[in-house]
């Protein structure tokens, strides 16, 4: 089954007065399951491409579907309502709350979804334990290191059992060693709870442990890759 | 909204009012000051107004006035020809029905006395009836209030001090000798008066507030009334001023009668005799100004105005009245007026068409004008402080939620709804309202402390504007309890602190998703 499938996606906007053709008609599917990458240089439109597949922004022309409903003409609650229930975002810059700690940044997804505290506690909690912060719920993100803070945000991303992941970036602020443990948790995860990742990167370490690549360029699917 | 997710929203409202605490504190700060100004002027107005409202009813003229339309309609005036008749029926009906009630005949002359003259309003009254109505005769300052079928004046304290009649409290070495000790026949007598005088220095009074004309200079040539002089001292030294002559007036006036048939005004010059028995110094500055009350049986004769039973007014109050309330719903002039209808009913009589029953509020046009002055410059300036606070908190709103941009971006990536993350902002904002109308409202509550149980001294400025500026009070402007505007100002400086948030927070949202997360 399809967790996303674009079609003839098009998104063009206005950078500094210039028109900007970020895509030009991309149709993709991923699969339940997929552990995907979508590559390409700066300005390729993956990240484009990321935000249009997560209804963070909507298409200039061409659908996305997620789980087989398209989400063309929904109105702005709906599409939050989606990013709320089904899908995770991991981004570059962690983006973590910095008021709160790492238990209630990694709650905060649950508690959006209604559930009650205790019990978003104690998911939290065994997330924080399966990516290795067991015992540093209670700090800040500004008493975490960034490959700490990362797998905070993979635990938010993770702790409602979304159907998928899109990660902006996910390694592109950590060091080499730090950004292969990372790899390695999400793809333990991938395999674990058949959660779908789908990364926008440049990464040539994220392209190494990816099964299928996607190559943009100028807006449009270059080359696929499948392992 | 859930319970959790309003627990998580305030919970990170809550925290993020600590990011930035000088900018917080600031801003409390200025919510806190605003808050704290409104109610401490509201409360003072208030004082004012409370205490302006019981003196005006208590010492000037019950709750209710009886008076002829003709004479209502020109007031102003004290068309004294606009009289009417037969007031004891009237008043025996109103005690029927459980209401007090005083007449008046009320005119304007000019007073007389030894060292000089002054325009006097004349109140000619029914000492016993006027004594169960108003409370102002139980404030003479010196001597005593006046009695049926005599021809004893009591006179406002102001005029008296003007007319250098009565015993003054403060005099200047010069007018002392001249004009107290020179009115002692006896060397004892001169001893005595002195007995009861010291300088002002030695006294322990203090210069008064707001004194324009009270220099050093001036303060070191004043005498004041001891204050250990006692009430028998008091009466010897009026005894012996009154025996120098100083106490004799001589009234002047025009009475004025209007032919029935005609509608011609007659007017009469006429000259009356009298003597001041007492100096009315009350709480209501109205009456210790240029007025004096007379006795109303004194004057029926030729000898006097000629009245023939008649009165320009006749006041009354409810038996249940007390001094301590503002007239209720049974001192109403429709509760008057009824009460009255009612028992001229029973006696198969028919209510006077020439008659009109006015609430103390129809007589008092130039207290409502400084209130109403007051009321609204007052709230303007606290409208303008409000502002400036809150354009405060918007600042510090839009800052923050500039700042937080990126933030918003995420949340909103996690799915939080634009209502969520409007009412996320606004319960930031709300909370540096609650925090500062808090301190605002103690803040304000304390300062009120003081200005409720002492107050500030206006009399010099009462006496220097002759006691008619409008507020009824004499000496202390003090304030008052105000709870439902503690209340009110402590709601509204909360919801409009939240409000204040609504703004940015709608202007960020429209910023797509995407930019937001960009945004640095």
């Amino acid at each position: 089954m399809n967790v996303v499938e674009t079609k003839d996606l098009v998104k063009d906007y206005a950078l500094a007065g210039i028109a900007v053709h970020a895509l030009r008609g991309v149709s993709l599917s991923f699969e339940e399951g997929e552990f995907a990458a979508v590559a390409g240089p700066s300005g390729s439109g993956k990240s484009t491409l990321l935000h249009l597949v997560g209804c963070l922004d909507t298409p200039t022309s061409g659908t996305v579907a997620l789980g087989g409903n398209e989400t063309l003409g929904m109105k702005r609650d709906e599409l939050a309502m989606i990013r709320r229930r089904s899908i995770g975002f991991i981004f570059q810059a962690y983006n973590l709350i910095p008021v709160l700690t790492a238990l209630e940044n990694v709650s905060l997804p649950l508690v959006l979804l209604g559930e009650g505290r205790a019990s978003a506690r104690e998911k939290s909690l065994a997330v924080l334990g399966r990516v290795g912060l067991s015992g540093m719920e209670d700090r800040r993100p500004k008493e975490m290191s960034g490959g700490q803070q990362q797998r905070v945000a993979i635990a938010r991303a993770l702790v409602k059992r979304p159907s998928l992941i899109l990660a902006d970036e996910p390694t592109a602020n950590l060091d080499s060693k730090t950004a292969r443990e990372i790899l390695e948790l999400m793809l333990e995860l991938n395999e674990t709870e058949r959660t779908t990742f789908i990364f926008s990167t440049h990464d040539k370490l994220v392209m190494d442990y990816a099964r299928r690549i996607v190559n943009l360029r100028d807006g449009l699917v270059e080359e696929e890759i499948r392992r | 909204m859930t319970r959790a997710e309003f627990a998580m929203v305030s919970d990170m409202a809550f925290r993020n009012l600590f990011r930035h605490r000088v900018k917080t504190i600031i801003t409390v700060t200025a919510v806190a000051v605003s808050v704290a100004l409104y109610v401490f002027m509201d409360a003072w107005l208030a004082g004012m107004n409370l205490d302006s409202k019981r003196n005006i009813v208590n010492h000037e003229m019950g709750a209710v006035k009886i008076e002829t339309a003709a004479y209502f309609a020109g007031k102003d005036e004290i068309p004294m020809y606009e009289s009417f008749a037969d007031w004891e029926g009237l008043a025996r009906i109103l005690e029927k029905k459980g209401y007090r009630s005083a007449p008046r005949f009320v005119f304007t002359g000019t007073l007389y006395s030894r060292s000089g003259t002054a325009p006097i309003v004349f109140n000619a009254v029914d000492t016993e009836r006027e004594k169960s109505l108003l409370s102002y005769w139980k404030f003479i300052d010196a001597g005593e209030y006046i009695k049926n079928g005599t021809r004893g004046i009591v006179i406002g304290m102001m005029a008296a001090d003007k007319l250098r009649l009565g015993i003054p409290q403060r005099i200047d070495r010069e007018a002392f000798e001249e004009d107290l000790i020179a009115s002692a026949s006896a060397r004892a007598d001169a001893d005595f008066i002195r007995s009861l005088y010291v300088p002002f220095r030695d006294s322990g009074e203090k210069k008064r507030a707001f004194s324009a004309d009270e220099s050093d200079e001036e303060l070191d040539n004043r005498l004041v009334l001891s204050r250990e002089a006692t009430k028998d001292d008091m009466a010897r030294l009026w005894k012996i001023l009154a025996a120098s002559g100083r106490m004799d007036v001589r009234v002047a006036t025009t009475v004025d009668t209007k032919d029935a048939a005609t509608g011609a005004i007659r007017h009469v010059n006429q000259l009356i005799d009298a003597v001041v028995v007492g100096v009315v110094n009350s709480p209501n500055p109205q009456t210790n100004g240029n007025v004096a009350y007379i006795p109303l049986d004194s004057l029926q004769d030729e000898s006097g105005l000629m009245l023939g039973g008649r009165i320009t007014e006749l006041l009354v109050r409810s038996n249940s009245a007390k001094d301590s309330e503002l007239p209720g719903k049974e001192d109403s002039p429709g509760a008057v007026e009824a009460a009255l209808r009612e028992g001229l009913a029973e006696e198969g009589k028919a209510f006077p068409g020439d008659l009109v029953v006015k609430g103390w509020i129809a007589f008092v046009e130039d207290y409502i004008a400084a209130s109403a002055g007051d009321n609204v410059s007052t709230r303007i300036m606290a409208f303008f402080l409000f502002l400036l606070s809150f354009i405060g908190i918007a600042n510090t709103m839009l800052m923050a939620i500039l700042e937080r941009t990126k933030e918003i971006g995420m949340l909103r990536s996690l799915g939080m709804t634009d209502g969520q993350l409007v009412f996320a902002y606004a319960i930031e904002a709300s909370l540096v309202g609650v925090i500062g109308s808090t301190i605002g409202v103690v803040v304000g509550a304390l300062a009120n402390i003081p200005m409720i149980y002492v107050g500030i001294d206006y009399s010099a400025m009462s006496e220097a504007l002759n006691g008619d500026y409008g507020y009824r009070v004499a000496a202390f402007f003090r304030s008052a309890w105000n709870v439902p505007t503690m209340i009110g100002t402590y709601l509204v400086a909360t919801a409009l602190a939240g409000f204040m948030a609504i703004p940015p927070t709608l202007h960020a949202l429209k910023m797509p998703v995407t930019e937001s997360l960009r945004f640095e």
